[in-house]
């Protein structure tokens, strides 16, 4: 597992990527993702191409992360999501709170 | 004194252990060493292998920390052929060992006065 | 430098013995000595030494004996023995190490090999001291933790078990520690006879994921027995976990409505996986989730929304928690949707479903899964309604027998509000009345229903005669319901003593046009009509029951005899 994160776009975004499982033991490190940067982006991108596995903790997380970015004015996306993490997403019907692209 | 009796670097060694008590181990080791002697002519008698074996083991443990080396050698030898159970050159070498423990004794109560007072 | 140890010398030969206890105690450490392995271990026993040097050929009692009595006597406390051995002998070494020796010193001694080793040895010890106290410390907390979760899990299963689960119509499977992996299920039957179920499955593991179920069974039990509505229940639910759960931290859950004796089921999911309608003529209707979970949406912009089902004799509904069908094996395969419903479909006997599911499950994991929940309604068995359990309706009071009052709602208030809770309090104030709170709060709900579906919205019970219909039926009092401004209900309720007893009457009237209840009334109910059930039930419940002559109003009797 690993999570980076680096801004984009003159700082307007952050894209976070995920790689490998994405579940209760990266708690710490997708905090950090968005917590410890420099920048204060009005857009967030999640990239899941690399990760291989959600689970409802990763669930929890993105909710702590719409809560960091303003809540019901976060601009969120969610990309590159394949057909597992869509479908947990899609349960959830977390698509009435993030773009998932 | 020949170091080949009596090492007198590990007795420099000794006494700097022992500091005070080099007197009295020089003497527990002479006293503890006649008594082996008695015990290997005791055992050879009744062709007893594992007391001889034993006896010669401890013996030699004492002789090679209170640096004598011929002794020691001595005392390998006899409890090897104990171990082998082969007592036919017994007699033969506890004489030797006997012989050999006379002359040790001597050179350790020359080194006993030069060093203690005690005793 | 290592610490002063206590270090038990044991030799036969004194010369040597003398040497080495010498040496052994100008580096710091206290001496015991022995000459033989008895004296050895019964120093050991009376003064606990934190480390043994051992001749290997001693009389009486050798070296490798006492060694092995050693060890014995300190248990899984490392105690290091270091043999005073040449390393010559093979065999001597062997039995050295069998013994439990740790290490060797050859004579003659050397006194900085010795100190060395004495040092190694001595880490060793306090490296092995220090993991067998962590050890013991993560065994007690082990042990503590597990403790606590069976006092907490014999706490909830006393608040879960207030309802209904061990209803005959009810089969669930639930792993014994679900609960810590955050799932919880709920059934209560309300006044009225109707069944809600609960599926739930917090987020996380372990205490955080349970501590939610808690206030979410109070809530759920509370405001079933008051006779809230499936809808408020959800409202306040979401409301309550909103509140109180630390954003991340969720609720997916599906709730269940349902209605033996119209005969329908109302289904509300969030995050949960399809459920399943399971209906006797063989065809699987998916129940999915179409919400965001419990806890997620502030309750202003939650929406309890149900989606309506019919149901035929012999149907059934399956709810299953995310433990099953997410659940890996080894190889790190998912059991997926397509196992799950290859089992239900080669399920013969109905009855042993959920256990088929639990078998293929273990069968695929090779061990049981501990978050594992399913539940299984039949929909036959109306149980009827039940009695009011006390511990949810307040405490005992003089209970007032004589007096009237009437309840008058108009416009918007119809829309929003439902009286029949506050409704249900109050009259549950006659104590008497308790007893029969089942059949009044079935009856008054049925009058309430009617003024307000055909009186104030002017719906067609006529609809309701297929499952499309009933669709139909329910749209139109969605529609109808949200653009309501006029309109009325007035409901009277009067309790007055009599001889031996009391009596209340319930009136309800409307603003509607009117409709002849009293052919209605007259009406047996057609078997397999999905209306016309209300008024016939309305008739056999009460002990009394009139229409009013313009068709608008309805007024019933309960009669009781107090108790000696």
């Amino acid at each position: 597992m690993s999570i980076s994160s680096q801004p984009a776009d003159d700082g307007r975004e952050l894209i976070i990527h995920i790689q490998g499982r994405f579940d209760f033991s990266t708690h710490q490190a997708f905090r950090d993702a968005y917590q410890n940067v420099s920048v204060t982006p009005r857009r967030y991108v999640v990239d899941l191409k690399e990760a291989t596995y959600l689970d409802s903790s990763a669930l929890g997380m993105l909710l702590l992360l719409r809560d960091h970015a303003g809540g019901d004015d976060a601009d969120i996306h969610l990309i590159n999501c394949n057909a597992d993490v869509r479908k947990i997403l899609s349960i959830s019907n977390f698509e009435q709170l993030f773009k998932i692209d | 004194m020949s170091d080949a009796h009596l090492d007198s670097a590990v007795l420099a060694t000794l006494r700097v252990v022992m500091e005070d008590e080099y007197p009295v181990l020089l003497d527990t080791f002479l006293k503890d060493s006649e008594e082996r002697v008695r015990l290997l002519h005791q055992a050879c008698a009744v062709s007893d292998a594992y007391l001889l074996r034993q006896t010669a083991h401890s013996f030699k443990g004492s002789c090679s920390n209170m640096g004598a080396p011929l002794l020691t050698e001595l005392c390998r030898e006899l409890e090897d052929s104990a171990r082998r159970e082969q007592l036919d050159g017994a007699n033969e070498l506890i004489g030797q060992i006997e012989r050999e423990f006379a002359i040790v004794r001597i050179l350790m109560r020359a080194e006993r006065q030069r060093f203690g007072a005690s005793g | 430098m290592p610490l002063r140890l206590t270090i038990l010398i044991a030799e036969d030969n004194p010369a040597d013995r003398m040497l080495l206890s010498t040496i052994v105690s100008r580096e710091g450490h206290r001496v015991l000595t022995a000459a033989n392995g008895i004296e050895a271990v019964s120093l050991f026993r009376q003064e606990r030494p934190q480390l043994v040097l051992m001749d290997a050929l001693m009389p009486v009692m050798d070296g490798f004996e006492a060694a092995r009595q050693i060890k014995a006597l300190a248990g899984d406390e490392l105690v290091p023995i270091i043999f005073l051995t040449s390393l010559a002998e093979n065999e001597a070494l062997a039995r050295c190490l069998e013994a439990g020796g740790d290490d060797f010193v050859a004579k003659p001694y050397n006194r900085i090999i010795l100190a060395a080793k004495i040092g190694a040895m001595d880490r060793l010890r306090r490296l092995q001291a220090t993991v067998r106290q962590q050890r013991d410390l993560i065994s007690r907390q082990h042990q503590q933790l597990l403790r606590e979760q069976e006092v907490a899990k014999a706490i909830f299963d006393k608040v879960a078990h207030a309802g209904c689960l061990d209803a005959p119509n009810i089969r669930y499977r639930q792993s014994p520690l679900a609960l810590f992996n955050g799932d919880l299920l709920l059934a209560a039957q309300t006044p009225t006879g109707r069944m809600f179920v609960l599926l739930g499955d917090f987020t996380g593991h372990g205490l955080p994921a349970a501590i939610g179920a808690m206030p979410l069974a109070e809530t759920f039990y509370g405001m079933a027995a008051k006779g809230y509505s499936s809808s408020d229940l959800l409202r306040e639910m979401n409301a309550k976990l909103k509140r109180i759960l630390p954003v991340g931290v969720f609720c997916c859950a599906t709730l269940l409505d349902l209605s033996f004796d119209k005969r329908t089921v109302d289904v509300w999911s969030g995050g949960l996986p399809d459920g399943y309608l399971l209906c006797a003529n063989g065809t699987r209707v998916p129940l999915k989730s179409r919400h965001l979970p419990l806890g997620v949406l502030e309750p202003e912009a939650f929406v309890a929304r149900f989606e309506p089902h019919t149901l035929a004799e012999g149907d059934r509904v399956l709810l299953l928690s995310d433990g099953v069908v997410e659940s890996c094996n080894a190889q790190n395969e998912l059991f997926g949707e397509a196992r799950l419903l290859a089992v239900i479909d080669a399920n013969r006997e109905p009855l042993r479903l959920l256990e088929e599911i639990v078998e293929a499950l273990l069968a695929f994991h090779g061990q049981a899964q501990d978050d594992l929940s399913l539940v299984e309604i039949d929909v036959d068995g109306q149980p009827g309604p039940m009695p009011i359990q006390a511990s949810y309706v307040g405490a005992v009071q003089p209970s007032p027998l004589d007096w009237s009052g009437s309840l008058l709602l108009r416009g918007e208030t119809l829309r929003d509000y439902n009286p029949l809770p506050a409704l249900l309090h109050l009259l549950l104030q006659v104590v008497e009345l308790r007893r029969h709170a089942g059949r009044v709060f079935a009856v008054l709900a049925e009058l309430y229903a009617n003024a307000l579906e055909h009186g104030v919205l002017g719906l067609d019970s006529a609809l309701k005669v297929d499952a499309d219909g009933f669709a139909r039926y329910y749209r139109l009092r969605e529609q109808r319901l949200s653009a309501l401004r006029d309109g009325w209900i007035e409901i009277d309720l009067r309790v007055e003593p009599e001889d031996h007893g009391g009596c209340l009457r319930i009136g309800v009237r409307d603003s509607g046009a009117g409709f002849d209840i009293a052919r209605a009334l007259a009406e047996q109910p057609a078997t397999g009509k999905l209306s016309g059930r209300g008024l016939a039930l309305v008739r056999e419940l009460s002990d009394g029951c009139a229409a009013d002559a313009d068709g608008r109003g309805v007024s019933v009797e309960f009669r009781w005899r107090r108790e000696a």
